[in-house]
């Protein structure tokens, strides 16, 4: 074949330039993919095929971002479901981090405890709500213990899978090194679970997140949930879709600037978890 | 460097399917003297890894005992570094972490540490990876990395469980001759165990001969140090001495 020149067509010309302008500012790969989204949104609302108070369109719930802004309302509720949320899962790493340490690594925990553990994981974290209501009634133990809940078992599980998948040689070298056991735990059991623990730890928050959402629309006072089934109350469409809309941002933004960041240094630096692109 | 002293060494198993008892090891006396490098060879299933494990101390004895410098072994220790097949590298550590992780479970501190670290990568031609991730490095690299970190912790003895047999075999070479370099200038204890017939001939001064978990032969290795594979390859007493080990594992 001869070197014929091979002309770009305009499409290559467009993707070319979507991937140079992308790869320079990531974070417009993640925008893009929206843009149909709100224009197929706009243009339904717009048709006038449902009437505005039922289809609000992309600039009503923008407006309504505005006020809800401006009144303070949006801003505390979301530190308020925010603050919740940090501090379930503060407190379900904190007691499921130890309890997949001893499940993971004792054979007798295991026994006892894996069939146990399953059972409880599978009841789901709403399904308590009734008899929690019962118990503490309407308040933040509630909330508090339904996230707790739901967070704990999958950081639990999966942590038991990542101790289990340290393999027994990086143990012995770390013994014939001269580590006492209790040394091995923290040198070589926990960085090897590591990357586990983030698997669950992102299912967790997924998780937790949305129970939460679902506590505060039974039990709450305050939060997006609230804010949510406070408009449906008051049939207010657009503060509904807002609060979906701030749900969703808010999983995108901790998954990007907390979790992904962590997963980076981490099991995909030391070559523990294939990288993503 | 120390002296280890096995003495009718015996290890059964429990197999609860079959119900019965599993004898891997039946009766190994050996001594190995310090700053001696002894090669044990013996076709799959002889007990050469399991006798490793017990040395080790990853496993227990059911009979006899296993002294290193005359105190008996109960458990793993620094006194017996280990080069494992697998690497067994951390992948957390950089390689100066992991070279330095002996010394800093002995409690040496940071600065020191890291200066033992980079001496002995120094040593195998690895100070421009000090601060690489082991999955960044070739296999061959990486078990570069898992001798010195074994030698950076000044075991008595120097425990191999086949290291080389996971690399190519052109860097396998380049492996061997460095390994036999560097024992010649330390003089290091070693306990080598290999499938490989030229690889215990050509590494060690003993090459011990195991069968059905017992010591079928053990043959002196008393061939002219520096050994390098250009000389040896064609080398008659080499060639001689690996046939008849050779004739052993397949007797055995």
């Amino acid at each position: 074949m001869s070197a014929a020149i091979v002309s770009v067509s305009p499409w290559q010309r467009l993707w070319g330039a979507y991937v140079r302008w992308t790869a320079r500012y990531p974070a417009l790969a993640s925008l893009v993919p929206f843009v149909p989204v709100v224009v197929l949104w706009a243009a339904v609302a717009q048709s006038g095929l449902f009437p505005p108070v039922f289809f609000p369109g992309p600039v009503e719930v923008v407006q309504k971002f505005g006020t809800l802004m401006a009144n303070g309302i949006l801003p505390a509720y979301l530190e308020d479901s925010v603050i919740r949320l940090a501090a379930g899962t503060a407190v379900g790493l904190a007691l499921g981090i130890p309890l997949g340490l001893l499940v993971g690594l004792s054979d007798r925990a295991h026994r006892a405890l894996w069939p146990v553990l399953l059972f409880f994981q599978a009841i789901g974290d709403i399904a308590w709500l009734p008899i929690l209501l019962i118990w503490f009634g309407f308040g933040l133990t509630t909330m508090i213990f339904v996230i707790v809940y739901t967070v704990l078992f999958p950081v639990v599980l999966n942590t038991v899978l990542g101790v289990r998948s340290v393999p027994l040689e990086l143990h012995r070298a770390a013994l014939s090194l001269g580590a006492s056991k209790a040394r091995v735990v923290w040198e070589v059991v926990l960085p090897g679970a590591l990357p586990n623990v983030m698997t669950g730890l992102r299912n967790g928050l997924g998780f937790g997140w949305r129970a939460l959402i679902a506590a505060e629309i039974i039990v709450g006072t305050s939060g997006i949930g609230f804010l949510m089934f406070d408009a449906r109350r008051a049939g207010s469409v657009v503060e509904i879709l807002l609060g979906m809309i701030v749900l969703g941002v808010l999983w995108y933004l901790v998954d990007s600037w907390v979790l992904a960041p962590i997963e980076r240094a981490t099991g995909e630096r030391w070559g523990l978890v294939t990288r993503k692109e | 460097m120390k002296s280890l002293t096995i003495e009718h060494l015996q290890k059964t198993y429990f197999d609860p399917f079959a119900n019965k008892q599993v004898t891997a090891i039946r009766d190994i006396s050996l001594t190995v003297d310090a700053g001696d490098f002894v090669a044990v060879v013996g076709p799959s299933g002889c007990g050469k890894t399991t006798m490793l494990n017990l040395i080790a101390g990853f496993l227990a004895p059911t009979g006899g005992q296993i002294r290193v410098d005359g105190r008996a072994v109960s458990g793993p220790g620094p006194d017996r570094g280990v080069v494992f097949q697998s690497f067994a590298l951390f992948p957390w550590r950089t390689v100066l972490d992991n070279v330095a992780f002996g010394p800093k479970m002995r409690g040496v501190p940071k600065a020191q540490r890291h200066e033992i670290a980079h001496e002995y990568l120094a040593l195998a031609g690895l100070a421009h990876a000090a601060e690489r991730y082991p999955n960044e490095l070739s296999g061959g690299m990486q078990q570069r990395v898992g001798v010195v970190r074994a030698l950076a912790n000044e075991p008595d003895v120097l425990l191999m469980d086949e290291p080389f047999a996971s690399v190519d075999a052109q860097t396998r070479m380049t492996l061997q001759e460095e390994l036999t370099r560097i024992w010649e200038q330390r003089r290091s204890t070693v306990v080598f165990i290999t499938h490989d017939v030229n690889e215990a001939v050509f590494l060690a001064n003993r090459v011990v001969v195991l069968s059905h978990g017992a010591v079928l032969d053990d043959i002196a290795v008393d061939l002219a140090r520096p050994r390098a594979w250009d000389a040896l390859i064609d080398d008659a007493a080499f060639k001689a001495l690996a046939a008849k080990v050779l004739q052993q594992v397949r007797a055995a």
